[in-house]
């Protein structure tokens, strides 16, 4: 007949093997509940409200002299940071001889709705980087700042040079209106005052929204097939699994720092532009003379390099070093680039700058 | 049906609705005191408090469901729009591994490419943006609805909740900077000794 479709065998053996990986998967997987995030041993060293610090046990005899503490994100949890033995940020840098502290802004709940950035910068960060100095006997510590945390990490040093000896941005949020991400989009048309005047605390599922926006079909189409395909590799399913697990639980965001964070940098703009006021203080990037050091990913599409590189050109640091990976958001942070490559670069400049 | 006419429409059946609840309120509101006692008296008397807020709510509603609507047709258009490139590029139905392969890659491309096209512009924004602060505008009539109804319990409603919030987060704030200044005494003394 002319209109018989012809079918390569291949296809066939193809889908009768994917079928085989879905209905097999359950036994070769373990579910995300029973994967523990987070491996390297540490202490809670300080805790204050919902907020845990963090202080990782060293891994080599020597360390460096001046601490550095790593200001978290407000989205997502600090896990990322500590995914996978082999692709873990903080394990790299206690190798390297790095003293690490990490803040855990935990989960807020309705009674921390009126926290905003004031508390978490002059309040919580503060007191964290006070707790390290008595701790570690210094008058300075390194700090790092990732994503939205890069944004508080500036804010910080700019309020609180005299604490800050180097500072690290890793793809922080700082030019908003060069935001080009679809996220940025977004936000930019919310009324907030009503979100938090009615919502209170950022519900976890605006986010999961904003998620879904972004390349939705290659994160929900082809991400899933390729994980069903490779189902018998099990470094990809565990890496795959740890990935989902952490995607899949952000704590809800305190009404009042969603507020001044969406106003503040998303709407107005004001960080880059030197008119941002923090608990009553003035905040300009110039007041960042201490070494910066600024990451930057080309294929980030949460926060774009056109949002991050700002601060390199706007701080009145004059030892600054901008780099840029060919790499996205997590990549950055979470791959073997970032083993290979970001993290000896980062390492050598702190053993320097120690 | 226009929007002029449908405020108009809405607008009957709120006065209608009021109407009706005054007057039965008012009707009743004699023997409903014999018979109806604590706080389910104070409830029967918040009911047209309640009846208010499912009309304005109702006007919400069609504003919702009309950003709603663009919000799907928006959907709907692009991926129409994308399927016909997907088509244009890739006219013939794959038949062996390495075509579909690369069929299954022209498609995510640029689906891929007219969402994230979608999503950035003006006009998905500004829709979506109407379409959160109308959800929120119904939260908001859910809300009121149930501090009327918690309050005839004599239980505390939002409002009345948000103020402890606000009272302990002042006395958190004010507790952590007397920490701190205690503290900074503390080691000024240490440092003196």
């Amino acid at each position: 007949m002319s209109s018989e479709i012809k079918i390569d065998p291949k296809i066939i053996a193809e889908m009768l093997k994917f079928s085989k990986n879905v209905t097999e998967a359950p036994q070769l997987v373990t579910s995300p509940d029973e994967i523990k995030l987070g491996t390297t041993p540490f202490d809670v060293v300080y805790e204050e409200d919902k907020v845990r610090l963090m202080h990782y046990k060293p891994m080599t005899d020597k360390q460096l002299h001046t601490p550095l503490i790593i200001a978290y994100a407000i989205i997502n949890r600090y896990h990322i940071l500590d995914i996978h033995p082999k692709k873990s940020w903080v394990k790299n840098l206690l190798e390297h001889g790095v003293d690490v502290y990490m803040i855990d802004w935990g989960t807020p709940s309705s009674i921390d709705k009126y926290l905003d950035f004031d508390d978490y910068v002059n309040g919580y960060l503060d007191n964290c980087v006070e707790f390290v100095k008595r701790e570690s006997n210094v008058d300075k510590v390194s700090l790092q700042g990732y994503c939205t945390g890069g944004t508080m990490a500036a804010i910080y040093s700019s309020l609180h040079p005299e604490n800050v000896k180097n500072f690290i941005a890793t793809a922080p949020v700082i030019d908003g209106w060069k935001d080009t991400t679809v996220v940025s989009n977004l936000v930019r048309h919310i009324d907030v005052d009503k979100f938090v005047e009615i919502v209170g605390n950022m519900p976890p599922e605006f986010m999961y929204y904003c998620f879904s926006i972004l390349k939705p079909f290659e994160q929900g189409i082809e991400k899933y097939i390729k994980f069903f395909k490779n189902i018998e590799d099990k470094n990809f399913v565990d890496n795959f699994m740890r990935i989902e697990k952490w995607l899949s639980d952000t704590p809800p965001i305190p009404g009042e720092l969603f507020r001044q964070w969406i106003k503040d940098i998303y709407q107005d703009n004001l960080l880059i532009q030197n008119k941002m006021y923090v608990g009553g203080k003035h905040v300009s990037l110039e007041n960042i003379k201490m070494p910066l050091f600024t990451q930057v990913a080309v294929g980030d599409h949460l926060v774009s390099p056109e949002c991050s590189m700002p601060l390199h050109y706007s701080v009145g640091s004059e030892d600054k070093t901008l780099k840029v990976y060919p790499t996205g958001h997590v990549g950055m942070i979470a791959s073997s680039l970032s083993q290979k490559k970001i993290l000896p670069e980062l390492c050598q400049w702190l053993k320097v700058h120690s | 049906m226009k929007p002029e006419s449908t405020k108009n429409v809405a607008e009957y059946y709120r006065h209608l609705s009021l109407f009706w609840t005054d007057l039965i309120h008012l009707m009743s509101s004699k023997p409903q005191a014999l018979t109806s006692i604590g706080p389910m008296r104070n409830f029967t008397e918040n009911a047209k408090k309640i009846t208010t807020e499912l009309i304005d709510g109702s006007a919400v509603l069609i504003e919702f469901n009309n950003s709603l609507t663009e919000y799907y047709r928006q959907l709907i258009d692009t991926w129409n729009e994308s399927q016909k490139k997907v088509n244009f590029k890739a006219p013939k139905i794959p038949n062996d591994p390495e075509q579909y392969e690369a069929y299954k890659r022209v498609w995510i491309d640029i689906f891929d490419n007219d969402f994230t096209e979608l999503f950035d512009s003006k006009k998905f924004g500004e829709n979506y943006g109407k379409l959160v602060a109308k959800e929120l505008e119904l939260t908001k009539h859910w809300n009121n609805i149930m501090n009327v109804m918690l309050q005839s319990a004599n239980l505390p409603n939002k409002q009345e909740i948000d103020d402890v919030y606000r009272e302990l987060h002042s006395l958190r704030k004010r507790i952590s900077k007397l920490e701190s200044k205690l503290r900074a005494k503390n080691t000024v003394k240490d440092d003196v000794k």
